[in-house]
């Protein structure tokens, strides 16, 4: 214990019990000055202390998210990829599209490589790779519809189907549904070009796609019956030919509808054509051209054929505006 | 440079003529490097104590921040030298019987003198300013610590210091009107004796006279520790002011006549030599007896040193203050005041000398106090007593920065 000579620091009543603050009335200029500029650094050395603790705070959460990153590069093993598709491809094409090693690890994956190697296949019109820590790649794919087929030999000249997207897309379909991809008509009178490992996209393909997709939709009973369509004058005339099967006594042959028309009215002229022709002529037509703007020139077969049975009841077409048309026989 | 492990410390003294200012930074509680100086003179001071608040506070704080201003650095706390003739001092001694039962001295058996020494009740309005212990007495011998010594009384006695608690309010709000706080409180005789005597002298006995121009604090050490302090409310003002009276010359006069010719002593035989009062011979200036002021300084002189060694009483023996008289302060400097001490106190008188490291520009008898403080705190510091508080760490390094 020590006692030193001199305490300063006595008990009691002592100077040290005075009270040492002053009002703020008591300072002098100086001293108010003095005690601003100890406001400022204290707010100062506050906003550093601030900004230390929030340094502090953002490297930590840093180091434990680098520690994460780390644990899941360092992963033990890659788990299945998971496909989310709205086509038909199936979780295997993926898993083999990717070939990813069995030493793949998460973190170590060259996400646009993959995504390059998915949306090679024409099926796959978009392709999103995406990292579901730990260790799950997730596939996300948009895919192609095909409107229509076409038919090529190999190079041992074995014929090939393949299929073609309404953006001209010429690819391999894979996991379509076969009765789906009978129903396709083909294609025919273009010329295919080699790009890459596959095929340049059709041009013209956007007029076939919505001439399709018109018949199928509003007049199926004629669509059901075209095999094949012809690209053979698009691009100098504006038409597309169709020929189509002769299914239940319709000897009808060729169709030539032109682009720049209505697609609906040139097949409510078609079906119009057709009914009266059957109700009406004893012959069948066997051609239609609808490239007359509101008119049609039908070649009819010169044989004179039997009367056919009536046709089951259906809707069809009407040639003039809808507005003069018997509700009861409309449906569409 | 600021080093980290250092601090700044003002040490102040509010005089009745300056008021004075240093700034020192103090390098692990030990080293002390003076790194400002600032002086100004004293405005609504009179005898040590401050009788106008904002004109004290102008003068204070325009030497504080002279100070802070050549250190480059701001103040962290402030020592103040406390003086007035308010102050006062009582000895107080008690006596316990050593507890043990092999009459070994505890801490304990310390600790429960010490208390009783110290607990004397002060009168209302008073607060301790210091409370300095003596040597201990063990059976009668005096040992400096007698801890694990063996004894059957432990007898131990304080210098207790105290002052008027307004006044000393009055004076550590001067410094809290600068937004500094006061850490340290020391008796100016204190300070003053404790740089200008070595522990050789203190030891031998020595008298150190501090007069100013309003006050004379006086120390008295015997055996190495403080037998008595006192302050009188009397310094070289009052020779100016009997100059004046007696020439019948203003106050500025006299005070031009006591700097240029004043003495302590009475050195002329010629009645008839005279002095020019305002020294340039120009129109309005006269001639004074020089007897007649040498006259009037030696009385004024003489009387205060009687009225010191009348309050010293018994406590001073010239035997018993064998390293003689030491003189400091503004009014040390008259000629012949040393020939008067010796003469009064029948010892030898010498104008104090600051140590060796003070440098030349503080060698000037008017930072012996504020000089004195630093070092009185270092040593209480040392002794533990001024709490020296590590400041270490990322946090402090920071508030220095900003300090």
């Amino acid at each position: 214990m020590s006692h030193s000579a001199t305490d300063s620091m006595p008990r009691g009543r002592s100077w040290r019990n005075i009270r040492q603050e002053v009002t703020p009335h008591a300072l002098s200029s100086r001293g108010r000055k003095r005690r601003h500029l100890n406001w400022l650094k204290s707010a100062a050395l506050g906003a550093l202390v601030l900004a230390a603790a929030w340094g502090v705070h953002w490297a930590a959460v840093t180091w434990s998210d680098r520690a994460a990153l780390a644990k899941v590069v360092h992963s033990p093993k890659l788990a299945e990829p998971v496909l989310i598709t709205d086509g038909v491809l199936p979780q295997k094409w993926v898993k083999d599209a990717l070939a990813l090693p069995a030493s793949a690890r998460l973190m170590s994956l060259d996400l646009a490589a993959l995504r390059a190697r998915l949306q090679a296949h024409g099926q796959v019109q978009v392709a999103v790779l995406t990292r579901s820590f730990p260790d799950t790649l997730v596939a996300t794919l948009r895919e192609r519809t095909p409107v229509a087929r076409l038919q090529v030999q190999d190079g041992a000249g074995t014929p090939q189907q393949l299929l073609v997207a309404r953006d001209g897309t010429v690819y391999e379909g894979v996991n379509y549904d076969q009765d789906m991809i009978t129903t396709l008509p083909w294609l025919a009178g273009i010329t295919l070009r080699r790009q890459g490992a596959g095929y340049a996209p059709i041009s013209g393909m956007d007029a076939v796609a919505r001439l399709l997709a018109t018949a199928q939709t509003e007049a199926p009973w004629l669509y059901r019956d075209w095999i094949i369509v012809s690209l053979a004058r698009l691009a100098s005339h504006g038409e597309l030919m169709v020929r189509t099967q002769d299914v239940g006594g319709h000897r009808m042959e060729e169709i030539v509808f032109s682009r720049k028309q209505d697609y609906y009215k040139q097949l409510a002229r078609l079906d119009f054509i057709l009914e009266q022709s059957r109700d009406r002529v004893d012959r069948l037509p066997v051609r239609v051209d609808l490239t007359l703007d509101g008119q049609a020139t039908v070649l009819f077969d010169g044989e004179v054929q039997a009367r056919l049975p009536a046709a089951p009841a259906r809707t069809f077409f009407n040639p003039q505006p809808p507005a003069v048309q018997p509700k009861a026989r409309r449906d569409f | 440079m600021i080093s980290s492990s250092s601090r700044i410390i003002g040490a102040v003294e509010i005089g009745t003529g300056k008021t004075v200012a240093l700034a020192g930074e103090i390098t692990r509680g030990r080293s002390l490097n003076i790194i400002g100086v600032g002086v100004a003179p004293s405005r609504g001071v009179m005898k040590g104590e401050v009788v106008d608040y904002k004109a004290a506070c102008e003068a204070a704080h325009q030497a504080l921040e002279m100070a802070e201003k050549r250190a480059g650095a701001r103040l962290e706390e402030v020592w103040l030298a406390q003086t007035g003739g308010h102050l006062d001092a009582f000895y107080n001694e008690a006596s316990a019987n050593v507890k043990s039962a092999d009459n070994t001295v505890t801490a304990m058996d310390i600790s429960t003198v010490c208390a009783l020494a110290k607990e004397k009740e002060l009168p209302a309005g008073r607060t301790r300013i210091h409370e300095i212990r003596r040597p201990f007495r063990l059976d009668g011998r005096a040992v400096p610590d007698p801890e694990h010594l063996t004894g059957h009384r432990l007898e131990v006695g304080y210098w207790i210091v105290h002052g008027h608690e307004g006044k000393v309010s009055d004076n550590i709000h001067v410094v809290g009107g600068y937004h500094l706080e006061v850490r340290e409180l020391v008796l100016s005789s204190l300070a003053s004796g404790s740089l200008l005597t070595s522990a050789e002298e203190r030891a031998h006995g020595v008298l150190v006279l501090d007069i100013g121009k309003g006050i004379t604090d006086y120390v008295l050490y015997r055996d190495g520790s403080v037998a008595a302090t006192g302050t009188l409310a009397v310094g070289g003002d009052h020779l100016t002011n009997d100059i004046a009276i007696g020439l019948r010359i203003t106050t500025a006069q006299a005070e031009t006549l006591k700097l240029r010719h004043g003495r302590a002593t009475v050195q002329t035989r010629d009645k008839s030599e005279k002095v020019w009062l305002n020294g340039e011979m120009s129109f309005g200036d006269r001639q004074v007896s020089k007897l007649a002021l040498e006259t009037i300084g030696s009385a004024r002189v003489w009387e205060l040193l009687e009225v010191v060694r009348k309050k010293l009483g018994a406590k001073f023996a010239p035997e018993h203050c064998g390293a003689g008289v030491v003189l400091t302060g503004g009014t040390s400097r008259l000629p012949g005041i040393d020939e008067a001490a010796a003469r009064v106190f029948g010892l030898p008188a010498r104008r104090g000398e600051a140590p060796g490291w003070v440098k030349d520009e503080l060698q000037n008898p008017m930072f012996s106090t504020v000089l004195g403080v630093f070092q009185f705190g270092l040593r209480n510091a040392h002794d533990h007593v001024v709490p020296v508080r590590p400041k270490g760490g990322l946090l402090n390094s920071l508030g220095r920065i900003f300090a």
